[in-house]
């Protein structure tokens, strides 16, 4: 017998009942529309955050905290280590920073401020692909840049320190603070330095070219100052001290190494690869990958444990599709008698029973995975709505609540095929039971 | 055509732990030849029907074998059985057995969807067929549209629409009138005649059992004789 005769049967049978067929249709559909609307709400979430992560630019950096040297002891990086992780695959830039040890002034004509002043290795920042807010990264000695919150915070040397205000914004009020321009500001750096127990004050100068970026979460605060590397050995030279550590040069400790690191990878797939080889080679690591993969566990258990609770519904929905089934055997028996009384072989009157079952199911999920589609936008379009109206506070932008991809339509459509099939099964081989003889008087 | 060798049948009657056992065919030995008629008499209970549903695979025997074109098809399984019966069995029964929610038409073309014929070369085949049997116009009424020898007429072209080597009627004027009977018989004849089929009846009626080139009478069970009529 021929599928497309085996189906134009099934549509007859089916046919002849509608009423019953599309409830059990109708059942089957909620159930799947239940399963996937239900998971759908995992996937948006587990897709808004993965999307988060994945856009911010902190997606590529790998921080290295230090080196392992054994026994549980770590040591911070040192120009070597720096140059085998740049000769890493993958590795785009290694960006790395020391902090000079001891308090720093900046003095301009009329303008001062006390700030940390680091050392910063602005070539492998320019590699990395890091844009500077204002100005240009300093190439020569003597060229620095400065934190977002410098020029805010650069207070007239008129006023006394105890006196200075801050507006509501955190920063000097206006008329404390520089107004001028600060990029090619030329400043006194003043520091200390230790000769046989006293401190005698010594100054460089300096000049700003850059104002780095504003530091990307609200709080953050950066008004340092950011120094080249000869810069900082001119200050080491002069105070004698690693780190221009304020200390008699003989007490002086050794080059501990630098205080951070921070690795660019090539790009979000490379970071993964990255973060294995620097493991390997001893380092302590850190990356927003690593939280990732723990996201994408918790995720995961949520989608399977949702999906679970779904297929709980298809399965409810498949006794409708049994007694369906059942119901049509039994009404059809003398008509399956006389058919295999003529020739029907049982495995064609099974198969068209489990086919007709089938159907249903694929029918119902058809329509459920419609019907998902439509609840899932108008999800997507309504909650924000009501959540900003309810708690008064705007949600983050491309928040998703509700997302279906093709991969969970799959898994529905196989969880109600399987499930459809298994509860037309044993009606399918009672209808191959059927006696010819009892069937043909009637007696079935 | 059919060869039955020592063929016994009982069935097991009544509840279990008291059940009774029921001889119904008991060694039965007998010969069809091809396009033959053969006719089989004997009183109401005596086994015929039994004897007519083991030779169509309706019912498994309990002992001997029987061959039908030279296969044993008491060992066949169901599905092989039902494969054999569609390709080289064509049934007329006393109650017609049509599928009441078909037409005439789809009634007859169940054989040939069965046998999965392409739906065009169905459609002439059905068509000529109800035509040989006289209901072309009629063959779009469902059978309770049909008058009794309508049906039965029905029930043959369905039989025959597949050209099966061998036909088997239980009782197949049994709900007709003489003057339909005399039809349905002259209409066996000429099928036997211009197409060699065999036929296997079952009767009650003597007009019927004269067509028969043999009848072969059973009863109790047992063949009583098997000769040729005039
Ligand atoms: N399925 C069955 N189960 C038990 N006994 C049966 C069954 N079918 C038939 N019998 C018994 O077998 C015997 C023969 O029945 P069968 O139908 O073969 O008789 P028959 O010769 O065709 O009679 P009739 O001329 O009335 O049709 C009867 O006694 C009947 O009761
Ligand atoms: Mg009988």
């Amino acid at each position: 017998m021929k599928l497309k005769d085996q189906f134009r049967f099934i549509q007859q049978n089916m046919k002849k009942n509608k009423m019953r067929v599309s409830m059990t249709i109708l059942a089957s559909a909620m159930s799947v529309a239940f399963l996937i609307v239900l998971a759908s709400v995992a996937f948006g979430l587990h897709d808004t955050v993965i999307k988060d992560t994945i856009e911010s630019p902190e997606v590529t950096q790998i921080e290295v905290a230090g080196k392992d040297i054994g026994n549980g002891n770590a040591e911070s990086l040192s120009n070597e280590d720096i140059e085998q992780i740049e000769a890493l695959e993958g590795v785009n830039a290694v960006t790395r920073s020391k902090q000079v040890r001891q308090e720093t002034r900046y003095i301009t004509e009329g303008y001062e401020i006390n700030t940390q002043t680091i050392q910063s290795h602005f070539p492998s920042m320019k590699n990395a692909g890091m844009d500077l807010g204002e100005g240009a990264f300093p190439e020569e000695k003597d060229e620095v840049a400065v934190g977002y919150h410098f020029a805010l915070n650069l207070l007239k040397d008129d006023v006394d320190p105890e006196e200075a205000e801050y507006g509501e914004d955190g920063h000097l009020i206006p008329e404390q603070r520089f107004s001028g321009e600060i990029i090619g500001q030329t400043f006194d750096l003043e520091f200390k330095r230790m000769q046989d127990g006293e401190e005698i004050t010594e100054t460089v100068p300096v000049t700003v070219t850059g104002v780095i970026e504003k530091p990307g979460r609200e709080w953050a605060w950066d008004q340092n100052v950011y120094i080249t590397d000869e810069k900082l050995a001119e200050l080491e030279a002069i105070t004698g001290t690693s780190k221009a550590m304020l200390t008699d040069p003989a007490d002086a400790a050794e080059d501990t190494g630098y205080d951070s690191a921070t690795v660019y990878a090539d790009d979000l797939e490379t970071v993964k690869s990255v973060m294995t080889s620097l493991e390997e080679e001893g380092y302590f690591v850190y990356s927003m990958v690593s939280e990732m993969s723990q996201i994408n566990t918790l995720f995961n258990i949520a989608k399977a444990g949702l999906i679970f609770i779904g297929t709980i519904a298809i399965l409810i929905a498949s006794i409708g599709i049994f007694n369906t089934m059942t119901m049509a055997v039994t009404e059809r028996a003398p008509d399956i008698g006389i058919m295999k009384a003529i020739g029907a072989s049982p495995k064609v009157i099974k198969r068209i029973f489990l086919l007709e079952s089938t159907y249903i199911g694929l029918i119902g999920a058809v329509i459920g995975i419609a019907v998902s589609y439509v609840i899932s936008i108008g999800v997507n379009l309504a909650l924000p709505l009501i959540l900003e109206s309810a708690f008064d506070e705007e949600l983050p932008q491309g928040l998703q609540f509700s997302s279906i991809p093709f991969s969970l339509v799959l898994i529905a459509v196989a969880i109600c095929l399987i499930v459809t099939m298994l509860s037309g099964m044993r009606p399918a081989k009672r209808a191959t039971e059927i006696d010819v003889l009892k069937a043909m008087r009637r007696e079935v | 055509m059919i060869e039955i060798n020592q063929l016994s049948h009982h069935f097991t009657l009544g509840k279990k732990g008291q059940q009774t056992r029921l001889d119904v065919l008991k060694n039965i030995s007998l010969h069809v030849n091809e396009g033959e008629i053969v006719s089989i008499v004997g009183r109401s209970g005596s086994g015929k029907s039994t004897l007519l549903n083991l030779i169509s695979g309706f019912i498994h025997p309990s002992e001997g074998e029987i061959l039908i074109l030279d296969q044993k098809v008491s060992e066949f399984t169901e599905e092989e059985f039902a494969d054999f019966r569609l390709k080289n069995m064509g049934f007329i029964f006393q109650s017609f057995q049509l599928i009441p929610s078909m037409t005439a038409y789809e009634n007859v073309e169940l054989p040939l969807i069965l046998k999965g014929v392409s739906e065009q070369a169905r459609k002439q085949m059905t068509l000529d067929m109800l035509k040989t049997v006289g209901l072309d116009t009629f063959k779009d009424h469902y059978p309770s549209e049909l008058s009794g020898g309508q049906q039965q007429r029905v029930s043959i072209a369905r039989a025959l629409i597949l050209e099966p080597p061998l036909i088997l009627a239980d009782e197949p004027t049994g709900s007709l009138d003489s003057e339909t009977e005399a039809d349905l018989l002259n209409f066996i004849k000429k099928l036997n005649r211009e197409r060699g089929i065999t036929f296997v009846i079952i009767t009650h009626d003597d007009e019927v059992a004269r067509i028969g080139h043999r009848t072969i009478e059973i009863a109790d069970g047992e063949l009583v004789k098997s000769g040729v009529l005039v």
